[in-house]
């Protein structure tokens, strides 16, 4: 569904990343997992054009959506193209970017009335469906600043199905949580994919990565270190770097050393 | 006393300097969106117009523009009653100084607002005008209040150009009877006006707040 050839991105002179190839199929939970500056968070906003590569190719549904060489954008696809693209990807942020202006529901039916045009009645039918999925009906019609943590990263959850994406990208999910609230947003995410969505997961959640996740991709200066199946990889990492990094990961040190 | 001619005076006066405020900071904000919305822009072109238009209307008297309206405009043909040419120069001036407080009320929202926008599909205005426009409301209502405030005593600028607004219908009346207590009716009254708006930004204000 998503590929990636030789990916670079850099920020003036710091180089992010360094020549990512990637592969996404359907229904894969992809956890990224890697050392801050690694460019984990990079790679995602590439996907979704929040960020412009300098160079490679990005491919959604086998279709050409960004090239570039030399930091300079090949293909000009006109802005609604892209748009209609991006909206395929569903995105989640570390700090949850909620509208604070809206009620709970008008944050989930919005894009799909703004951007999809659908009918009033339809986008809250759906959104109510959604909301209850992830177990906040009864908070409709609150305002965002009344959450918790938890609770609003839900909601953005909610917000992202809302568009049905075909592929949901999370960064960092639950780094802003309170320890206490992080057990709900992965509990969300858990079913997410038992139903079958590709995802695509920035995390610090090993623990999630190893019984949710269908691959592990570790990486470091970016690079693409290593990737393996979630059970090989963290019990036997075959790299030096992605050993060093899980021994200093707590509760992860005790199986790898 | 005062006859009730003089108090009809004085409540026409008002009734002029009302009606040059309101009309005034209504197209000030529409201009000064605009504008902001210019100087956001990465179009180089379109931020240096609205630059070059702000650097000016920012750095010359209002009473020189409103002369420039009224009494130079016409040597290009562009003939204005009192009236109209006392509203243009108002909301020009208006305009320049709330573009730069709009900008920096758009500016100051989190940036994390247009990319949850642009994750979600929607188009560089669409995510302006829905999202992040309508958050930088409660960040414009005090200075927008103010600006209101500045115009309504700025606005007896416009007596230059012989408009009977309120200082001007005082002033004629404190001549004609050689009484200066005319002055004090008028003071009353810009008091009252400007009390009031105090008071109705404050009320807006507090209901704006309720989802921060």
């Amino acid at each position: 569904m998503i590929k990636l050839k030789n990916i670079y991105k850099s920020f003036g002179q710091l180089e992010v990343l360094k020549g990512i190839d990637l592969d996404i199929h359907k229904s894969e939970v992809v956890c990224v997992i890697g050392p801050s500056g690694s460019g984990k968070s990079t790679l995602l906003r590439c996907l979704n054009q929040l960020e412009r590569i300098t160079s490679g190719d990005i491919y959604i549904n086998g279709e050409l959506i960004d090239h570039a060489e030399e930091g300079k954008n090949q293909l000009h696809l006109p802005q609604k193209k892209i748009s209609e693209v991006c909206a395929e990807l569903g995105m989640v942020f570390q700090r949850f970017n909620l509208f604070p202006h809206m009620t709970v529901l008008e944050n989930v039916t919005c894009a799909p009335v703004m951007v999809k045009k659908e009918g009033k009645k339809e986008a809250e039918d759906y959104a109510l469906d959604l909301l209850d999925r992830v177990g906040l009906l009864d908070k409709k019609d609150e305002y965002p600043s009344r959450l918790s943590g938890g609770q609003q990263q839900r909601v953005a959850i909610a917000r992202a199905l809302a568009m049905r994406p075909q592929i949901m990208l999370f960064d960092e999910p639950t780094s802003a949580l309170d320890p206490e609230l992080v057990g709900e947003v992965l509990e969300v995410m858990k079913k997410l994919a038992e139903e079958g969505m590709t995802m695509i997961v920035v995390t610090h959640e090993m623990g999630f990565a190893e019984e949710v996740g269908t691959r592990v991709i570790f990486m470091d200066e970016g690079k693409i270190v290593e990737q393996d199946d979630p059970k090989k990889f963290f019990a036997h990492p075959k790299t030096e770097r992605a050993k060093a990094f899980l021994g200093k990961m707590p509760g992860v040190y005790s199986r790898t050393s | 006393m005062l006859t009730s001619k003089q108090v009809i005076a004085l409540l026409q006066g008002a009734g002029s300097t009302l009606q040059l405020t309101l009309l005034a900071i209504v197209f000030g904000i529409v201009l000064g969106l605009f504008l902001a919305l210019g100087r956001i822009s990465r179009n180089k072109i379109i931020n240096t117009i609205c630059w070059i238009y702000i650097w000016i209307f920012r750095g010359t008297p209002l009473l020189l523009q409103i002369l420039v309206v009224y009494y130079a405009l016409p040597q290009y043909g562009i003939m204005l009653d009192a009236f109209p040419s006392a509203i243009i120069a108002l909301s020009l001036n208006s305009g320049a100084y709330l573009a730069e407080t709009i900008r920096a009320a758009i500016q100051s929202i989190d940036k994390g607002q247009m990319e949850a926008s642009k994750a979600l599909g929607m188009s560089y205005y669409q995510a302006m005008f829905k999202v992040i426009i309508p958050q930088s409301y409660r960040r414009l209502i005090p200075p927008v209040g103010n600006e209101m405030i500045m115009l309504l005593k700025d606005s007896s600028l416009v007596s230059a150009i012989g408009m009977a607004e309120l200082l001007r219908n005082a002033k004629v009346m404190a001549n004609s009877s050689a009484d200066a207590v005319f002055y004090v009716y008028a003071a009353v009254i810009y008091l009252f006006f400007t009390s009031l708006l105090t008071l109705m930004f404050q009320r807006l204000e507090k209901r704006y707040s309720i989802y921060e």
